[in-house]
């Protein structure tokens, strides 16, 4: 499940909007425990625990992690699945699960699906260990609450009164998960998500490749020994003295630089760099881009 | 459900009038524009490009013998920031001071970039560009101002080539990631490394999700809530909608660099064990020699406070002066207060190390 702030791309008006949804739904709740002539604040526990502990699940499913393994066809769906299906208890591989139709050779096929599954099934032990601390989180904010504002305040009577309230919720839910995810066992957890996100990203590529290399394309690996072999000359080179160090500057000058969002950008047409005033012969070879011969240190 | 739905039978009818006008004062803000001044670019390394503001008319007959100013922002964010509307600007702070001020933007890397490493950023990229600086001045060593991750290059840099940096201001910069209140190290700490350059380019969005979870409620909600609440006014809504733009318009990560950051740095702590190397020579922040001007934030959540200030332990620069700012993280480029502060101090700790 997505949230605003997740997946792939921000939505400031979804995020403001499902903020301003939760914000009445709490004064809703403070409402309903301060309806009689004297507010039952413990009897806010509760329904203020349930809200937040939603809120986390959905908007930290696999705390931020699982992002990452987004962009891959099939990953997202399959990793919002694998969420779901943890939580409503239910099987593997879940819906979407981007594996089982492929037409791979029958080792290939087993020995990568094997994996993949071994994965998923860490992934929805992991998750369901997040669940856990959601609760924890959950139950100590609205306690915690209860207890600060039990002693003191009469029902919210007025606007100011009641985001008062608000604050005061807030600071109680920051300071419980906090207390949390600072410890030792949720930063584990945190990185053990991150690892497994990782590798289901990496065994889905693999995977890919594959299938890849089963219809004669390129692949990523072929790509990254070509992008390799390219490295190690440019080095070879550079150390040879035949190329520059520093890749050379007229031609970006005659092209207009990518300047997405911003504003007030001038073109590079004519972008000239000042002229030296007594530079150096080695130093305006360097504003050229040639290589910079340096006295040893 | 919407929030007409839930303001209708929610408490207290004049808040969910205040924020139906807010909402509608968003929507007019929504395709408000980022960034003032006019800059050129000047030098392009891989996706990496160069950019030279052009002085402000006020103060166009600066001497061409100015000595430059480059600013090395963070890889995980755009460095529009610092420059994202005229009365919220730190770039134009500079230029009205008369300085020569260029800026490195790392770009976009694509999965041609997966393999570029720090070493690539730090000798080729922000090396590259102080070559151009230098050569089109005609100077030996220019200022160099580094922000947040850029700051930490910065030092590498500062340290691997003390002749080239004469001074450097370094601006919410974490040197010691251990210290004890840094979430985000704890988080990292586990992470594998290996696997993180082998699954490819990390998208903007993830990192956001794990900024955004250090402090979800405050992040993700209450920022939201007081400012429906406030009845501002449409410029300050349109100030917020700059600021989110920003902070959700985040480059993807570069594989190799971001593994190589996380395990050096947030893993190992190697600028502070001085064990760091780079194009096969230490890093040691003891050569360091340059004066060091340390700006960091007080209730800054993604640097504490003492892993910045812990810079001062480990220079080797006689000539250091720290400031602490009682201010956030991106506080520290925006917010009004600190808007006015952190120029100010820049530009005339400069002036008096000219």
């Amino acid at each position: 499940m997505e949230t605003p702030t997740s997946g792939s791309g921000f939505r400031p008006d979804a995020a403001i909007s499902e903020a301003a949804g939760r914000f009445f739904e709490l004064l809703k709740t403070f409402g309903t425990a301060a309806s009689g002539a004297t507010p039952e604040w413990s009897a806010l526990a509760a329904p203020l625990a349930t809200q937040f502990e939603q809120w986390l699940r959905v908007s930290q499913s696999a705390g931020p992690w699982f992002a990452a393994a987004a962009g891959v066809p099939g990953a997202g769906t399959a990793g919002a699945a694998c969420a779901a299906s943890t939580a409503a208890g239910l099987g593997f591989p879940p819906a979407g699960w981007p594996f089982a139709s492929l037409p791979l050779g029958v080792t290939g096929a087993s020995s990568g699906e094997t994996r993949a599954l071994e994965l998923f099934a860490r992934l929805g032990q992991l998750q369901a260990q997040l669940a856990a601390h959601w609760t924890e989180v959950a139950n100590t904010a609205a306690q915690r609450f209860v207890a600060r504002v039990g002693g003191t305040a009469a029902a919210p009577g007025s606007v100011d009164q009641a985001l008062k309230l608000y604050e005061l919720w807030v600071n109680c839910a920051e300071e419980a998960y906090a207390a949390t995810v600072h410890r030792s066992d949720f930063a584990r957890l945190q990185a053990d998500l991150a690892n497994t996100s990782a590798a289901l990203l990496v065994e889905q590529r693999r995977y890919a490749e594959t299938l890849a290399r089963a219809f004669g394309l390129p692949t990523r690996s072929e790509i990254d020994a070509l992008s390799a072999q390219l490295r190690e000359l440019r080095r070879e080179l550079t150390g040879r003295g035949d190329a520059p160090t520093a890749p050379q500057a007229p031609r970006a000058e005659r092209r207009a630089p990518s300047a997405a969002g911003t504003a007030g950008t001038r073109g590079t047409r004519g972008a000239k760099p000042p002229r030296p005033k007594g530079a150096s012969r080695a130093s305006r070879a360097a504003g050229r881009g040639a290589r910079v011969r340096r006295p040893p240190r | 459900m919407s929030v007409a739905d839930a303001g209708r039978s929610a408490p207290f009818p004049e808040l969910t009038l205040r924020i139906a006008d807010t909402l509608a004062r968003l929507q007019r803000a929504r395709d408000v524009a980022v960034g003032c001044s006019e800059k050129r670019a000047v030098w392009k390394c891989g996706k990496t490009t160069l950019y030279h503001y052009l002085p402000l008319a006020a103060t166009r007959r600066v001497p061409r013998d100015t000595r430059p100013l480059l600013i090395c922002f963070a890889l995980v964010n755009r460095p529009y920031v610092l420059d994202l509307q005229p009365d919220r600007s730190l770039v134009r702070r500079l230029l009205e001071a008369g300085l020569s001020v260029y800026l490195i933007d790392w770009g976009d890397p694509d999965d041609a970039d997966r393999y570029v490493d720090l070493e690539e950023y730090i000798e080729r990229h922000l090396g590259g560009s102080v070559r151009y600086i230098l050569g089109s001045h005609g100077s030996e060593a220019l200022d160099l101002l580094g922000v947040c991750q850029g700051g930490v290059l910065s030092l590498c840099y500062s340290a691997l080539h003390p002749g080239e940096v004469r001074n450097l201001v370094t601006l919410t910069t974490p040197v010691d990631f251990h210290t004890p209140d840094n979430l985000l190290s704890k988080w990292v700490r586990g992470l594998d490394t290996a696997l993180i350059a082998a699954s490819g380019n990390v998208p903007g969005e993830m990192l956001n999700g794990l900024f955004l979870a250090l402090m979800p409620l405050r992040l993700a909600q209450q920022k939201y809530v007081r400012l429906l609440t406030s009845n501002p006014d449409q410029r300050t809504v349109e100030d917020f909608v700059r600021m989110e733009k920003w902070i959700f318009d985040s480059p993807p990560q570069a594989a190799a660099a971001l593994a190589e950051f996380v395990r050096w740095f947030y893993q190992e702590n190697r600028l502070v064990h001085g064990t760091l190397e780079l194009a096969g020579r230490r890093v040691r922040l003891g050569d360091v020699r340059s004066p060091l001007l340390n700006l960091y934030a007080l209730e800054d959540h993604i640097v504490p406070p003492a892993a910045a200030a812990a810079l001062g332990h480990y220079v080797g620069s006689r000539d250091y002066s720290e400031c602490a700012v009682a201010t956030g993280h991106i506080g520290m480029y925006v917010s009004r207060a600190a808007g006015a502060e952190v120029p100010r101090r820049i530009t005339a700790w400069l002036a008096a190390h000219r």
